[in-house]
């Protein structure tokens, strides 16, 4: 590839938001398929642990999530190299990241959090740290960052699954949209050229 | 795989058809289909709202077998036992207090309109009574009333797809975006096609912050604003001199009444701007079309009757209705109020809106109902209270998929009135507040599965189908009731819901044409459709002929009235009862979905202003008591910079934070619904927090355990 194409991300207008928040769970059931989210067995006992959210001030509702920077500060801040630009995705790698809160408080969205890992419904718990609170000494569970992927384990390009990221495919509002920078730019080209 | 059934939201009156995705008999997700109003959208509740068919178990248990109150606590029984039981004991109240001594509820919620016909006829017919009514008299009770006065059918004029496409959107007293998010879509599908937006709202909702003007008046103060709506349109010579003249009645009384209500007179009591009220009020008249939408902001407080004919009278002023893209919405909130006040769950109605009080009508009824028919008008559900605790009059009390212990004003003076009755029969899917004071409680099907018609806030007549089996031993509310009449020496029987349906709309014209059918084709039927080959209504009055008996409009304005209960040293804030978005009503069900619940959980919220906030030294997350002269509450404080000083706000879902253990029971005088919009309250510092935190986990559990749950929390 000779130059940069800049990458898509999922952008809301503030001017559609309603504050609904289906942004949010969907958000949170597309990713969390092996913690039983969404299956009729098996109680989900994961909190909802949404990767986008919607911020409500006294002039503006809207969802805020991660733009997949091309220069990600979260990448740079991370001291072992769990942030990784993957197909235009920039992505953590949950079994690397070690908690250390470098990239959310680098991000200027402010669109990575930190909370408990969780699999197959249950927490993780770390191999060696325990919580001196409790006797017997119990294993601390283990945080990681999550941040929007872009919903790359759906088949959303063009696959069956549906064509967007889950939370602008279930936004009733249609304030949510999966931006082609490349595509909204060359339109704004053309539309510039038509008024001129 | 599985299957997919095609049916209707339970959640609010938008009306959304939606397919649930079913596997091995059980329900594994929703996805949105293309119904009428939806257009292949839903909201989270749709989306998410499914998860208590699966019994998670997480505020209350299903009920799965009938029980009776034996030596003071719930035993399960047999059905032939309960319904045996239930029979003797209706008959002997019956015998010895008379029929009127007997009450009964319609559902606006999952049993769909069969039901709500059955439960009517069943009152009518076999108790003797007209003593029914259901939750729409806590609702939109005042909207049947007032705009049956002023334009003659009870219900939103236009249809939810014209929002879209009006010019100007006069929205008062209405959270779209938390009540109805399918409606709040087509608000701002207006906006974006260059509708000009107007809201009057106390807070500054979704609606109001993408609004081109926002009227953030006074709470408790409509009926001055929208006088002085109607004084500057005439003062101004706004209105159509020519519409009125020929379509509208009693301007010159409205005039007279309207006259002291200059814009800055309505400012002084308001606090909306004078300037402001008269820019709207140009900007309304002279709008190609322009359509008010209204909701709970003007009918939960004890002056609403009034105001919803005063916001009729603008619509009337400016020629308004009759067209599509216009008129008024009172936008119903249950998924199928619309539906039970359609069904005559009401105590002065017969299906169809057909006065009790008409002889000719009267007779119709009594031909094919078999029985001669009460002629007096019932009692109204909030005047119940009043009724067993001070006249002595009801003993009996039907409760058909209502939780007034939850839902309606002043909670201890409701638990102290279901005590006090002689016989309370609780017929529901959940355990909830109410049924922990009933004598029998008969298990129902819930929405899913069975089948039946909704009614969506636009009047539109809808088919819910059964996706899956019930649990237990529970049977579809119409069943339940018809083996109780049938005890009661009224053989009543139907092989299936249509059977119900079809013997309804035979005795209601406006309805006659909606066959299942007709519902199948379509999708959607909007009444009236009196025949076969009628396709439905989308907007009412067309060429400007009201259903009012002189076939005009009416106009109507009257003086405002103070809220009844006005804040004092001792209790210094108002509060309002509002709702989330992620929760439904009493949350019996949304309560009940594993990931709504935990997206808003207990103890619920209070919404106070930053400058409250920072003088009570509250910070946001907090818990704090509230206190009204009527109870006291556990709630977490929500600082909101989108909130007036004085005021706070408390949703109506949540057990702990029951903002209705607090609200006082003042009734509209005509529509008898509360005014819970406006109470007194004060908020109280919890100093230790971590102490606090932990009561609300040990309510928490408590009440669980009330509601039988068995398992641990999730």
């Amino acid at each position: 590839m000779n130059n940069v194409q800049p990458k898509p991300f999922v952008i809301a207008e503030a001017g559609k938001c309603i504050g609904c928040k289906a942004c949010e769970l969907a958000c949170f059931a597309v990713h969390n398929d092996d913690n039983g989210v969404g299956a009729v067995v098996g109680t989900v006992t994961v909190p909802v642990i949404p990767r986008l959210h919607v911020i409500r001030t006294e002039s503006f509702t809207l969802p805020v999530q991660c733009r997949q920077c091309e220069n990600a500060p979260c990448a740079e801040a991370c001291p072992v190299q769990a942030i990784r630009q993957e197909e235009g995705v920039i992505v953590i790698h949950a079994e690397s990241c070690i908690g250390c809160k470098g990239c959310a408080m680098a991000c200027p969205f402010g669109a990575i959090s930190l909370y408990k890992a969780y699999s197959n419904g249950k927490v993780v718990p770390q191999i060696q740290l325990k919580d001196q609170q409790h006797t017997p000494l119990e294993r601390m569970a283990k945080v990681i960052a999550y941040k929007c992927d872009l919903c790359r384990t759906r088949d959303y390009e063009g696959g069956a699954a549906g064509n967007v990221p889950a939370c602008v495919e279930v936004c009733p509002v249609e304030a949510l949209s999966l931006v082609h920078p490349d595509t909204r730019l060359s339109r704004s080209r053309t539309a510039a050229a038509m008024r001129l | 795989m599985g299957n997919k059934v095609l049916t209707v939201c339970p959640y609010c009156g938008s009306g959304c058809q939606m397919n649930l995705l079913v596997e091995e008999g059980r329900i594994v997700g929703a996805e949105p289909a293309d119904g009428r109003t939806n257009e292949g959208n839903l909201c989270l509740k749709g989306h998410y709202g499914w998860d208590f068919l699966n019994d998670p178990q997480i505020l209350t248990a299903r009920i799965r077998k009938p029980m009776i109150r034996k030596a003071g606590t719930l035993a399960e029984v047999s059905w032939e036992e309960a319904i045996q039981y239930t029979a003797e004991k209706l008959t002997v109240i019956k015998e010895k207090y008379g029929p009127d001594a007997i009450m009964g509820t319609g559902s606006a919620r999952g049993p769909g309109n069969e039901a709500n016909y059955v439960m009517q006829k069943f009152m009518r017919a076999v108790i003797g009574t007209n003593n029914v009514d259901h939750c729409a008299r806590v609702c939109h009770g005042p909207s049947v009333a007032g705009l049956t006065y002023s334009l003659g059918d009870g219900a939103m004029s236009n249809s939810i797809p014209e929002i879209e496409d009006t010019d100007l959107l006069f929205i008062f007293g209405y959270n779209a975006a938390v009540t109805h998010p399918i409606v709040a879509r087509r608000i701002v599908s207006a906006k974006q096609k260059g509708a000009t937006i107007i809201v009057t709202d106390p807070r500054k909702t979704e609606s109001a912050r993408i609004a081109d003007t926002w009227l953030p008046l006074k709470g408790g103060t409509n009926m001055a604003l929208v006088n002085a709506f109607g004084h500057v349109l005439i003062a101004e010579e706004l209105y159509d001199k020519q519409y009125v003249e020929k379509y509208v009645e009693g301007f010159a009384e409205y005039k007279a009444s309207v006259q002291k209500y200059t814009p800055e007179y309505a400012e002084s009591i308001t606090g909306v701007q004078a300037a402001e009220i008269r820019k709207v009020m140009r900007q309304y008249a002279t709008a190609n079309k322009a359509m008010i939408l209204y909701g709970m902001g003007v009918c939960q407080f004890a002056q609403a009757v009034d105001v919803v004919k005063g916001l009729a009278s603008l619509a009337l002023l400016t020629g308004n209705l009759g067209r599509p893209g216009v008129g008024i919405g009172p936008v119903r909130g249950q998924n199928n109020v619309q539906g039970s006040c359609d069904m005559g769950a009401l105590p002065n109605v017969y299906p169809g809106y057909q006065p009790i009080t008409d002889d000719k009508i009267r007779k119709k009824f009594e031909k094919a109902w078999g029985v001669a028919l009460p002629r007096k008008v019932g009692f109204r559900i909030t005047e119940i209270p009043h009724l067993v605790l001070k006249e002595n009059k009801v003993k009996a009390y039907y409760i058909f998929g209502e939780d007034p212990v939850q839902s309606d004003p002043n909670a201890s003076e409701v638990r102290e009135t279901l005590d006090k009755l002689e016989f309370v029969i609780v017929q529901d899917i959940f355990m909830n507040k109410t049924a922990l004071h009933a004598d029998v409680i008969l298990p129902a099907t819930s929405w899913g599965e069975h089948d039946g018609v909704y009614s969506s806030a636009d009047r539109g007549f809808q088919r819910i189908r059964k996706a899956i089996e019930p649990p237990g031993e529970v049977k579809p509310d119409w069943q339940i009731i018809s083996e109780l009449a049938t005890a009661m020496g009224y053989p009543m029987s139907y092989r299936n819901t249509e059977e119900i349906w079809d013997e309804m709309r035979g005795l209601s014209p406006a309805f006659a044409g909606a066959s299942y059918r007709k519902m199948e084709e379509q999708g959607s039927v909007q009444w009236p459709c009196p025949s076969e080959d009628h396709p439905g209504t989308p907007y009412l009055y067309k060429g400007n002929r009201f259903t009012t008996s002189s076939g005009k409009g009416q106009l109507f304005a009257c003086e405002w009235r103070a809220p009844l209960e006005q804040p004092d040293q001792e209790y210094p804030l108002s509060l309002s009862t509002v709702r989330e978005v992620g929760h439904y009503s009493v949350r019996t069900m949304t309560g009940n979905c594993r990931a709504l619940s935990q997206l808003s959980d207990e103890p619920g919220f209070i919404q106070i202003s930053p400058a409250d906030g920072s003088s009570l030294g509250i910070e946001d997350g907090q818990l704090v008591n509230v206190v009204s002269r009527r109870g006291r509450v556990l709630a977490r404080a929500q600082i909101s910079n989108r909130i007036k000083t004085g005021a706070t706000y408390m949703t109506y879902h949540f057990w702990i934070g029951a903002c209705n253990e607090l609200t006082g029971d003042y009734l509209d005088p005509v529509s008898k619904t509360p005014e819970y919009k406006y109470c007194a309250i004060r908020i109280e510092k919890i100093a230790d927090q971590l102490r606090a935190e932990q009561q609300v986990q040990q309510e928490y559990e408590a009440l669980r355990h009330q509601m039988h749950v068995e398992a641990s929390p999730v």
